[in-house]
């Protein structure tokens, strides 16, 4: 065995820290391509999308989470807040007690007991065996019995005719929309949302997203490191949007 | 009786009037070019796309926004990607517009279509089948940081 | 010898027209209202991403309480079997159906499709309270059909009264169903309660009551309808009744709201400081829907029509506003996402106490389908023999025959 090479201290720690490194995201890299499904097959109830995002990380003024959902969704609005959707929004939130500030992105918390489900007359609104909640606008009315049962306000009401949508989210005039975890990404195997994928390249890591029962999914590890709270707990909707730092 | 006989004629003239029933029987042209003009066939043999496409599509669309099957043979938007035409300039041109590859067959057979109320006229945005990978440059960064940091710490200690 | 019997609504060819196309003309308008709110989108309505439901819903679910309320008359003749209200049954009836069409009618065309109602009616989700309710909408339309032919054809008579108490059962689920629709909204801090059901069924008798009065005394205007003093001391009664019920329960549904910690900060909101909402509440829904009649009725010693008249006036006037506040301004308090956390600023309106205010569309969308009601009552009272009236007997035979 050669010797000509030495080998330091410094570079076998380094080596071996690298490997070890390497072993911890290799799951990470190579997670999404095991766990994506085949196109011809359907979605399974074993497979369990959620989110954790982390308050303390979400940056204040920073709206990339925003932008990636408008964009990857084709939500142009009409200049008409009052009527323009949103699936995603930053708050600014005070603490009562300590009038500590802080910002959180809002979206459709994706509840196991849904009561926007509950309520539609047409079972358009609807949760996908994998936890998604998504309203199918085939059979969507348009009574927005949804919106005035969301805790949350995550709908939005589509008040006008839309022409310039993207392929991979058909909306249009007289239906509910709100925020479905980029279904058609994770269906063709992308495992990551537009606003998750942004807020990783701001370097702001707030949001995480993954399969629950992935165990090195990063919303599993994130979940792992900080305690998650569900917002509203009271009402025991068991949303699979979870906050921590709040 | 005599009037009101007449004044059904009246209504049925009316309906079957050349402004209303205007197809000529001539093949309308088809401006600009698309992928499907050089195929040799579509996913299904051409007399059944013809006759049964809604079926087809019907039975894609509940299996895809229920059970999330995207595969792509009676995809909506895969239609959309082989069937729509490009003008000289290589601009796709909307499919539900006059003379283009829906609205030709369907103004023929007067049967509306609403798809395009909220589907795409043209293939736009992001391909859904585009590979995105996550950056992960800034988390490695981040590694390599911190074990700096980590292996000046233990030569230090040292 | 006196003698009850049912004719049409006698009434000038020229006065008919005059009316049909008076309310034909608000119907076109409402259509074409509803129309072009349909292509142009909800945009044009005063109503947001904040305020899902407005106006249009106002009316619709007035018309629909009213409905069901109108029928108290036939139900009081058929289930407690009281003779004296039985010539007045089949008009109640026919209101009861005049009103929930037309109420239907508004929300379908306010719906975001409307051009999916067949999806609505084949496609149903059990867990939900609105595809309940339209079972419960249909079933209650046909029922009345039912009842109301029970009730003109002699050879079926015998049915009259199981019909009017099956139509008196479901018409108490009816209106069960409608104040569970905002009872069964959890979220929301005005609404979530089950009050609400009971509270809704009291405003129903109450609406009922009065919308019959006035409806009966604009007939009497034009033709001389079965409409004795006791009748009327009884309509009196039942109003009175009805306005201490509707007041308790309004109590009620405060007081709880006040126990529920909560729903304190709504309270505050609506009782104290919620601006327009704190006005239409207290001298809206307070005064002058249920006080100032209740002053009214108590005061007139002579209980005479004009004091019953006045009231109805007022009660009505309150019956809307009253609405204003359980459906407007229950939506206008901004939801309480977090509990320990304010939230200082949202793109999306989260903070603040949000205003509506209705376009002329839903306005027209409203009226056009009060104006349908009303034409409906008009088209089946001029061609059925839905109005009772006493003629002296020699006399009965040749009006019968002038009659057919």
């Amino acid at each position: 065995m050669s010797t000509d090479i030495k080998l330091t201290r410094r570079g076998f720690i380094v080596k071996s820290i690298s490997v070890l490194s390497t072993v911890y995201f290799i799951p990470d890299l190579f997670a999404p391509a095991q766990a994506a499904k085949p196109l011809h097959e359907e979605v399974k109830s074993d497979t369990k999308w959620a989110m954790s995002i982390d308050v303390d990380k979400c940056a204040s003024g920073c709206t990339a989470c925003v932008d990636a959902c408008v964009e990857e969704n084709g939500l142009y609005g009409f200049d008409r807040p009052e009527t323009d959707s949103q699936w995603i929004r930053k708050l600014t939130i005070k603490d009562i007690k300590t009038d500590k500030v802080k910002v959180v992105p809002m979206l459709c918390q994706h509840c196991e007991n849904p009561p926007c489900c509950d309520v539609c007359p047409t079972g358009a609104s609807f949760r996908r065996v994998d936890g998604i909640v998504m309203v199918n606008q085939h059979t969507c009315i348009g009574c927005r019995y949804c919106m005035m049962a969301c805790p949350f306000k995550a709908r939005s009401f589509v008040h006008e005719n839309l022409t310039e949508q993207v392929t991979t989210a058909p909306r249009g005039k007289g239906c509910v929309e709100s925020c479905n975890f980029c279904v058609n990404r994770i269906d063709h195997g992308i495992p990551t949302t537009a606003c998750e994928e942004a807020c990783m390249k701001e370097g702001h890591k707030a949001i995480s997203f993954g399969d629950l029962s992935d165990p090195n999914s990063r919303v599993n590890k994130a979940l792992k490191i900080k305690q998650n709270r569900r917002l509203r707990a009271d009402l025991s909707l068991k949303q699979r949007v979870t906050y921590s730092n709040i | 009786m005599y009037q009101l006989a007449i004044r059904l004629l009246l209504v049925i003239v009316f309906i079957i009037s050349p402004d209303i029933y205007s197809h000529d029987g001539i093949n309308h042209s088809i401006k600009g070019k698309s992928k499907a003009d050089d195929a040799a066939q579509c996913v299904e043999p051409t007399e059944l796309m013809q006759k049964e496409h809604f079926v087809f599509l019907y039975h894609q669309r509940d299996k895809t926004v229920i059970n999330g099957v995207r595969t792509k043979n009676h995809s909506f938007a895969n239609c959309i990607d082989c069937h729509v035409s490009y003008d000289e300039v290589g601009e796709p041109i909307p499919i539900n517009s006059e003379g283009q590859f829906c609205q030709t067959c369907h103004v023929q057979t007067a049967v509306n279509i609403d798809c395009f109320s909220c589907h795409a006229s043209v293939p736009r945005g992001r391909k859904p089948e585009a590979h995105i990978s996550l950056n992960y440059n800034h988390l490695e960064d981040q590694v390599s940081q911190e074990i700096e940091k980590l292996v000046s710490y233990v030569e230090g200690v040292k | 010898m006196e003698k009850i019997i049912f004719r049409k609504f006698q009434i000038e060819s020229k006065t008919f027209w005059m009316m049909f196309f008076g309310l034909g003309f608000f119907i076109l308008v409402g259509y074409l209202c509803s129309h072009y709110m349909e292509t142009e989108g909800h945009y044009v309505t005063g109503m947001n991403n904040q305020i899902v439901w407005g106006l249009p819903h106002i009316f619709a679910v007035l018309l629909i309480v009213i409905a069901s309320g109108v029928l108290n008359i036939a139900s009081i003749s058929s289930v407690f079997d009281k003779k004296l209200y039985k010539p007045l049954a089949p008009l109640s009836a026919l209101l009861a159906m005049a009103f929930l069409i037309s109420g239907l009618a508004i929300l379908v065309l306010d719906l975001g499709r409307p051009d999916r109602l067949i999806v609505a009616m084949t496609t149903y989700n059990f867990k939900s309270i609105f595809a309940w309710n339209i079972f419960l909408y249909s079933g209650f339309a046909g029922i009345l059909a039912i009842y109301i032919w029970t009730m003109l054809d002699r050879n079926v008579k015998k049915f009259s009264r199981p019909a009017g108490v099956f139509a008196f059962t479901w018409r108490i689920v009816l209106t069960t169903g409608t104040g569970s629709i905002f009872g069964f909204l959890i979220s929301r801090e005005a609404y979530g309660t089950a009050i609400l059901a009971p509270l809704f069924i009291i405003m129903s008798l109450l609406y009922g009551t009065v919308v019959y009065f006035l409806i009966v005394k604009a007939i009497n205007y034009f033709q001389k309808t079965l409409f004795s003093e006791e009748i009327l001391q009884n309509l009196r009664k039942l109003t009175l009744l009805f306005l201490f019920a509707n007041l308790y329960f309004l109590i009620l549904y405060h007081v709880t709201n006040l126990y529920i910690s909560k729903h304190l900060d709504f309270e505050k909101f609506i009782l104290l400081d919620g601006g327009i909402y704190t006005i239409a509440f207290w001298v809206g829904q307070v005064v002058i829907g249920l006080l100032l009649p209740l002053f009214i009725l108590f005061r007139d010693e002579n209980k005479s029509e004009s004091s019953l008249m006045s009231a109805t006036l007022l009660i009505l006037v309150g019956s809307f506003l009253a609405m204003y506040v359980i459906i407007i301004a229950g939506q206008a308090y901004p939801l309480k996402i977090f509990t320990n956390y304010e939230i200082l600023e949202s793109s999306f309106y989260d903070n603040v106490i949000h205003t509506y205010i209705p376009t002329i569309w839903e306005l027209g969308l409203g009226l056009g389908g009060v104006a349908l009601s009303l034409i409906i009552v008009l088209i089946g009272i001029a061609n059925l023999d839905f109005l009772p009236t006493i003629i002296k007997s020699p006399e009965a035979k040749k009006v019968a025959e002038s009659d057919s």
